[in-house]
């Protein structure tokens, strides 16, 4: 993994100072009880998760979107998590506890992507949990609605 | 019983009430399906958290920029803190959350502010220490926009919030009002419910009382009851009937009628039975039933009658009443009216011989002054002129003569003595002063004894005896009696034949009897005469001039049947031939 980051830094090096910066940067965060206690993960790691992509309404949208992330059991599961409930905060202090029951019942992903386009800071990116509300009734309800965290850049297992 | 004033109401009553319980049970189900789909939070309903995490992005990019001033923050941390304020921005433009904006009013202002990030962004990017103050400037709007609109979407959720609220109460009100009604309606039902189930049961037990003293009159009757449905299998059998017919009810009911008795499957029962089940009512008197291990039957009256219920028969009822004792005093009196009619008769008949005895000796007495004065008179004319002719020759007479004379008269005399014997004998039969002792004797005997005696009294008469293959020729019988019949029929035949013309005696005979037949070659007698012959005092049309008492025949008739025979008159053929019936001596069984 080290090795194959490396040869990839060295490949990209030549691209431009900015996106070799994007990449290296630690897009997320995992504390609590996971395998090392700490995970600092870049947008590179992120993305070598399986992708998955689901289309759903949002309650702050109009119209359906189609949204590419991983999905969040994909993430505890790489990291050995052991707990049950995730604390997940975003970057404006905004933290709710989600049961990890959530990610094990629903195709619950954290999205990179809208629409085909990467989520940014300056709107709900880098980083969204989404649920798919459309495909189940028991998610259009407002005590599942609060656990779509956006600019999300921290989980804590507990 | 009479709850209700008339039956019809005691039915719409419920229906109506069955109406409306549907009615305003629909009613109240759509409201609560409406309040069930109201209650929905929407989350442009959350404008006022939305509205404060806007301020708070404004206020921290603010502080953020002041602490930059003072060179306590970098650039990053000013990027960081604009993002999150540029993307508050961005929330509030998307589409729900832009119409809340729009619907308080605040849609222009908003337009403008996101226009003024836009000149914002480049004194981000370009910030440099001292230069925070115009950037504050250029924020303030900000943070004011945001206390506005939170306080107008506090008023605004609150408005729509009380609004929700009083259409909810509304509806719950409604429905509330509806359960009242559903409540009244269903206490009416169950009141109706009670009320009817009560009047059931009443009817029921009535109906069970009714059917119940049914039963009892059925078990407690004393006539055998026992009905049958249209296949002949049998549904009631009452205890006097099992008593009759001797069968318990569980032997009997549920099973083919013919099979319970042979007595159902006689003829005339099995067509009551018929004409029952159609329809039509009969009766059978005197029927011999013979129970089960009774020798002596039972005589019972039978009723059939169809059992009806409306226009359709359902079976036949059968009533059996036992009339053994009435059929009995039937039977007796019967039996007494014949006794009493064989009594009359016999009476009648013994009224009648007497009657006959008595005309008899009318007729006796009359035949035989007759008789006598015909008879008798002349042997005594023969007499007295014999006499008076002996006297007129007197002593010119010659012995010879005399003897002639003397004897013609004594032949007179002797006539005239035969003559009262023979009529002496009659009157002592009469008297019944003549009983016949009868012992073993041979016929062929008497016979031979019989015959002599006539040859010498009458030697100008050829008498012929035979005798058939008859076997033993002994008869059982009174010997003097027979020898006197014999007598008669002989003098009878000798009497009324022609001079010189045999007389046959011929003895024959079956498995019982000997018959002794005694033929003359006279002339037939004509069909009156031979009807009458055996009557006393009775003379054929062939007896004129010839003496005799018509006492003969009659005597040996009565003589013969004394002894258990017969004397007849043989019909037809040449002459004329009488025969004596005798039994024969059969030995004692020992």
């Amino acid at each position: 993994m080290r090795m194959r980051t490396g040869a990839l830094m060295a490949g990209l090096m030549l691209v431009g100072g900015a996106a070799l910066a994007d990449r290296n940067d630690v897009m997320l965060q995992v504390t609590g009880q996971i395998a090392g206690g700490v995970a600092a993960l870049t947008r590179d790691a992120l993305h070598a998760l399986p992708s998955v992509t689901i289309e759903t309404s949002t309650v702050v949208t109009d119209g359906v979107h189609s949204f590419t992330g991983f999905l969040m059991r994909d993430l505890l599961d790489h990291l050995g998590a052991e707990g049950d409930r995730v604390t997940a905060i975003a970057m404006n202090d905004y933290a709710v506890d989600i049961p990890i029951a959530d990610f094990y019942d629903y195709d619950v992903i954290v999205a990179y992507d809208m629409g085909g386009e990467a989520l940014t800071r300056d709107d709900k990116g880098p980083l969204w949990i989404v649920y798919p509300r459309d495909d189940h009734d028991a998610l259009q309800d407002i005590r599942f609605d609060y656990r779509w965290v956006w600019q999300l850049y921290r989980l804590d297992v507990q | 019983m009479k709850r209700f004033a008339t039956p019809r109401l005691g039915l719409i009553l419920p229906m109506i009430a069955v109406l409306v319980f549907t009615v305003l049970l629909l009613f109240s189900l759509i409201r609560m399906v409406e309040v069930q789909n109201a209650m929905r939070v929407e989350a442009e309903q959350n404008m006022l958290w939305v509205f404060h995490q806007s301020e708070v992005a404004a206020l921290r990019l603010t502080e953020t920029i002041a602490l930059a001033d003072l060179g306590h923050a970098g650039t990053d941390d000013l990027a960081l803190r604009f993002d999150m304020l540029t993307s508050r921005i961005a929330l509030l433009n998307d589409g729900p959350q832009r119409r809340f904006v729009e619907q308080i009013g605040f849609g222009a202002d908003l337009t403008a502010l996101t226009r003024s990030l836009s000149e914002i962004a480049p004194m981000i990017d370009n910030f440099t220490p001292g230069s925070g103050a115009r950037l504050r400037d250029a924020l303030a709007p900000f943070a004011r926009f945001f206390g506005r609109a939170a306080n107008m979407a506090m008023i605004a959720e609150w408005n729509e919030l009380g609004g929700r609220l009083e259409t909810y109460r509304y509806q719950l009100r409604q429905t509330i009002a509806s359960l009242i009604g559903i409540m009244g309606a269903g206490g009416i039902l169950t009141v109706t419910l009670v009320l009817s189930l009560r009047q059931s049961r009443q009817r029921n037990r009535l109906l069970q009382q009714e059917r119940d003293f049914s039963g009892l009159l059925i078990s407690s009757s004393g006539e055998g009851i026992l009905a049958v449905d249209h296949d002949g299998r049998c549904t009631l059998w009452n205890g006097a009937m099992a008593a009759m017919v001797g069968k318990p009810p569980e032997q009997a009911v549920g099973r083919m009628l013919a099979e319970v008795a042979g007595f159902f499957d006689v003829v005339t029962v099995r067509q009551g039975i018929k004409r029952a089940l159609g329809g039509e009512t009969s009766q059978l008197t005197f029927q011999p039933l013979f129970a089960g291990d009774c020798d002596r039957p039972l005589y019972v009256d039978l009723r059939f009658f169809p059992m009806r219920n409306g226009g359709a028969i359902l079976g036949a009822i059968l009533f059996i009443h036992d009339a053994s004792d009435r059929h009995a005093a039937q039977q007796k009196d019967a039996q007494d009216r014949d006794r009493l009619e064989e009594l009359v008769s016999e009476r009648t008949r013994d009224l009648d011989n007497a009657l006959q005895r008595e005309r008899s000796a009318a007729d006796l007495y009359r035949n035989f002054a007759a008789m006598v004065s015909h008879q008798f008179r002349t042997p005594l004319a023969v007499a007295d002129s014999a006499l008076q002719r002996l006297i007129r020759r007197g002593p010119r007479a010659d012995p010879n003569e005399v003897a002639e004379r003397a004897g013609r008269a004594r032949g007179a005399i002797a006539g005239l003595t035969r003559l009262v014997e023979s009529t002496l004998d009659a009157a002592r039969l009469d008297a019944g002063q003549i009983g016949a002792r009868r012992v073993k004797c041979d016929l062929a005997e008497i016979i031979q004894t019989v015959c002599a005696r006539r040859r010498d009294a009458a030697p100008d008469r050829p008498i012929k005896v035979r005798q058939a293959t008859v076997g033993q020729t002994t008869a059982f019988c009174d010997p003097a009696h027979a020898e006197q019949v014999l007598e008669n029929l002989l003098s009878n035949a000798d009497k009324y034949a022609a001079p010189k013309t045999p007389v046959s005696v011929m003895l024959l005979g079956d498995g019982e009897s000997l018959f002794c037949d005694v033929r003359n070659a006279g002339p037939s007698m004509d069909d009156q005469d031979r009807q009458q012959i055996f009557e006393r005092n009775f003379r054929g049309a062939n007896s004129v001039g010839i003496t005799g008492t018509g006492i003969g025949l009659f005597m040996a008739r009565n003589l013969a049947r004394m002894q258990g025979g017969d004397v007849t008159l043989q019909p037809g053929g040449e002459g004329v031939t009488f025969r004596l019936i005798l039994p024969r001596f059969t030995e004692p069984q020992s």
